[in-house]
């Protein structure tokens, strides 16, 4: 058993960064191909409001673990002597474009900003959507027109967490890469 | 090959512990809310997708895990964090073994699922079945799904407990 504490912390940033990446692409996944199809087999009202607890617990798990992905992504590079945190100019020189090692680990950073814009989306802009109510005295219109929306909204987040499922993978793929010294 | 093994042993643990998570953390906070009889609908339902998906994830899991393994040479190993060496007298090695402990214990905890707990929570009421009858069959499904909660339970710790012992392999070890 490791004796210490670098050993130790180099264990608990790699345990956190892989339970991170985990609970990320196997959450949504599960959520996709999982809980979607079994909440279509129940009736629409409950169906609602399955959705809407699902989804809302399920962003805590995504802002959570893109949080945690982040933070010890720079801790594990600190450990490994790819980042320092005291000496100019921070970013040593395996992090430079002109490495493969450095390509890659920044074409993951920006992929990470990806997941993040597209949370941010869904999270901000689609999901008050979906959650919107009528108002009383709301007309047949409105409420078709409010229904449509909220279809609309529906497609746009199965859209964009397909499309983030499919990022996930390619950073795990650059990721699993970095033991080998990168793959762009 | 190197690149494609260590990924899909990636995503294989990545779906398989994720699903786990997001079974016992989020399905399970929905269904308080929901009505038993929707709870056992949804709970047949996900779980007849889950298990296959666990299933098909573990058994990537231990494929890829093998060939890396199989693939490990003294050369590599030299170039990791702490020395480690491919026997059971060192850290790596007892770490190792102890990682495919606990992904037997998990395929033995799927497959019950899969080919048990879960194809025993279908209802099998019959029209001509007497209150009694259909008693027992309600309390037979409502110990088949209490089960499942509980090798859920299992295999979400075990495989949290597998990450843990994975991550430490790329420090030499935990044990």
């Amino acid at each position: 058993m490791p004796t210490d504490l670098t050993t130790w912390l180099h264990i608990i940033y790699s345990f956190l960064h892989d339970i991170s990446i985990a609970t990320y692409i196997g959450g949504a996944i599960a959520m996709e191909y999982v809980l979607g199809p079994a909440q279509s087999s129940i009736p629409p009202a409950q169906a609602q409001v399955m959705g809407q607890k699902t989804a809302d617990r399920f962003l805590w798990l995504v802002w959570g673990s893109l949080g945690v992905i982040i933070v010890t992504a720079v801790l594990r590079l600190e450990k490994l002597g790819h980042l320092s945190f005291t000496d100019p100019p921070f970013f040593q020189s395996n992090l430079a474009l002109t490495q493969d090692y450095g390509r890659t680990l920044w074409t993951m950073f920006g992929l990470w900003c990806v997941l993040v814009a597209n949370g941010a989306i869904m999270t901000f802009y689609l999901r008050p959507r979906l959650a919107g109510k009528l108002k009383a005295g709301t007309s047949a219109a409105g409420v078709q027109a409010s229904q449509q929306a909220k279809m609309e909204a529906a497609r746009w987040v199965e859209r964009i967490t397909r499309t983030d499922i499919v990022i996930a993978l390619v950073i795990a793929l650059l990721g699993a890469s970095l033991r080998f010294g990168g793959l762009l | 090959m190197d690149n494609l093994l260590a990924w899909l042993h990636t995503v294989g643990w990545a779906v398989y512990v994720g699903g786990a998570i997001t079974m016992e953390w989020v399905l399970r906070y929905a269904q308080r809310t929901m009505p038993p009889s929707q709870v056992a609908e949804v709970c047949k339902r996900s779980g007849a997708r889950y298990r296959w998906f666990g299933l098909v994830s573990i058994l990537v899991v231990g494929a890829t895990g093998l060939a890396m393994l199989l693939r490990i040479d003294d050369a590599s190993l030299a170039g990791r964090a702490g020395h480690p060496e491919l026997s059971l007298g060192d850290a790596y090695g007892q770490t190792l073994l102890l990682l495919t402990v606990a992904w037997a214990v998990l395929l033995a905890a799927v497959s019950s699922m899969a080919f048990w707990l879960h194809p025993a929570q279908a209802k099998r009421s019959q029209p001509e079945m007497t209150k009694e009858e259909v008693q027992v069959e309600r309390e037979r499904v409502g110990r088949a799904i209490r089960n499942m909660d509980r090798v859920l339970k299992l295999e979400l710790a075990v495989s949290v407990v597998a990450v843990g012992l994975g991550a430490s392999l790329h420090a030499g070890g935990l044990l």
